[in-house]
């Protein structure tokens, strides 16, 4: 355990000193991932499908705000699209539009998560995501992780129906506008993961600011429970198909994370919890203070003392 | 010599300049109520042009059942019922960007407040050392 609290301390003593390199890296890390997922999924405009062009936009978006690299990738999305069927960009130009009005306007800042929640989506661990929000940020973060698994589940449906949009010549352009709408609003499996998302991230957020001992470790575990919980109800009552294993397997490495998380940026010793009591003229106050668990990275300097020196103090010394 | 005192005040002066000074002074060039009331127009107008353009994807979508079993006597109760509709969900929107933006004001405000103290209290350090010499000792 010590070892592993001297690690964190490193590490975070190596974010504080290069930060201003990491968060570049970041960036530009989240970026290369979203526009590789994109290409590589839903690559169907030739003239943006070259391997270097997510590279140089993911240069480009290590100095941008989270902001700017969705609005990117939202334009990549829809170009990709509107090679294959112009109704669903269409539909999906309009719904990122509301997005970006109704939502981002309050300028927020968490546009991060409509870009990480497919990532996360695509790796097969969408279950960290409410986990790692719940535990970090607010509940109004359920309508960016919504989004994001909604944009997700349109790139696997565009993904596996490019054929038919493409070639479905017996249809007219309405006739085809409905197909997609009928389909995209019958994707059970989206809304239920839609739903697991946003019950799993107001259960962990309600657990965690509960002043209770072990409030995270809580949090995560319910989290996880409820998102399983949520997953087979539709699985038994609606019938939604789910992949059992790639489902545990998942919600365990999820819950993983979510303890790395948890490790990183809260750990306390319940066990020298301090209660105190006091008032002033208008309020009696209970206070509960958790003590952190911090140590001090060891700073060890290393000094080496040459022979030849150690032979002229010997020298002297005999003199 | 370096005055500890001084130097944690303009930290914590430089930090919300560089964390919140933005938002908060310009906030605090606008009184309460011309400042929620820009937002709440925005939000109407916004709101407005994404109702507009969800009815056109809806139409879009129920066009065929609309224009096959049209029935001309229902279209006023219809019409009665969207705009029913979308003035619940207008007020919704803006109660919503109301209560957002009131609460960042009132934060914003608190801010400044803080900031202004701080600032005092660092020209009055200025002050003190002016009167003392440099480095805070009489010369």
């Amino acid at each position: 355990m010590m070892g592993l609290l001297v690690f964190r301390e490193k590490l975070r003593s190596f974010y504080g000193k290069y930060d201003a390199y990491l968060i570049p890296l970041m960036k530009f890390a989240l970026s290369l991932a979203s526009f590789y997922l994109l290409n590589g999924n839903v690559g169907y405009m030739d003239k943006l499908k070259n391997p270097v062009l997510p590279l140089i936009l993911g240069v480009i978006c290590s100095f941008m705000p989270y902001g700017i690299i969705s609005f990117l990738a939202g334009l990549l999305l829809l170009a990709h699209i509107s090679s294959v069927s112009l109704e669903m960009t269409l539909i999906l130009a309009v719904l990122l539009l509301m997005l970006a009005i109704l939502y981002y306007g309050f300028q927020p800042g968490d546009s991060y998560l409509l870009l990480l929640t497919p990532v996360f989506c695509h790796l097969r661990i969408p279950y960290a995501i409410p986990l790692l929000v719940g535990l970090s940020g607010g509940l109004t973060s359920v309508i960016p992780v919504g989004c994001g698994v909604f944009i997700y589940y349109i790139i696997q449906y565009v993904k596996q129906n490019a054929g038919v949009l493409t070639n479905d010549a017996s249809l007219d352009m309405i006739q085809r506008y409905v197909q997609v709408m009928r389909n995209m609003m019958s994707n059970n499996l989206m809304m239920l993961m839609i739903t697991a998302c946003a019950v799993g991230i107001v259960v962990v957020y309600l657990i965690r600011m509960l002043s209770v001992d072990y409030a995270w470790h809580l949090a995560i575990v319910s989290g996880a429970l409820v998102q399983l919980g949520v997953i087979f109800i539709g699985n038994f009552v609606f019938d939604v198909p789910v992949p059992i294993v790639e489902l545990l397997v998942g919600t365990v490495v999820s819950t993983g994370l979510a303890f790395i998380y948890n490790f990183m940026v809260f750990a306390v010793d319940y066990s020298r919890t301090e209660y105190l009591q006091f008032q002033d003229d208008d309020y009696y106050y209970y206070v509960k203070a958790v003590p952190k668990i911090t140590v001090s990275a060891p700073d060890v300097k290393v000094q080496k003392i040459s022979a030849a020196k150690k032979k002229r103090s010997r020298d002297m010394y005999e003199r | 010599m370096l005055n500890e005192e001084k130097i944690k005040l303009m930290t914590s002066i430089g930090m919300f300049e560089k964390r919140e000074g933005k938002r908060v002074f310009l906030m605090n060039r606008f009184f309460r109520s011309d400042y929620i009331g820009q937002y709440i127009l925005r939000a109407f107008v916004g709101f407005t042009f994404c109702w507009i353009m969800g009815t056109v994807l809806a139409v879009l979508y129920k066009a065929e059942d609309l224009f096959n079993t049209v029935d001309f006597s229902v279209l006023p109760e219809f019409a009665v019922w969207y705009v029913a509709a979308y003035i619940v969900c207008l007020l919704a929107y803006l109660l919503i960007t109301f209560v957002v933006y009131w609460r960042r004001y009132e934060y914003a405000k608190r801010g400044m407040k803080v900031y202004v103290a701080k600032l005092k209290r660092l020209e009055k350090r200025y002050d003190l050392q002016g009167k003392l010499g440099h480095g805070g000792k009489k010369l």
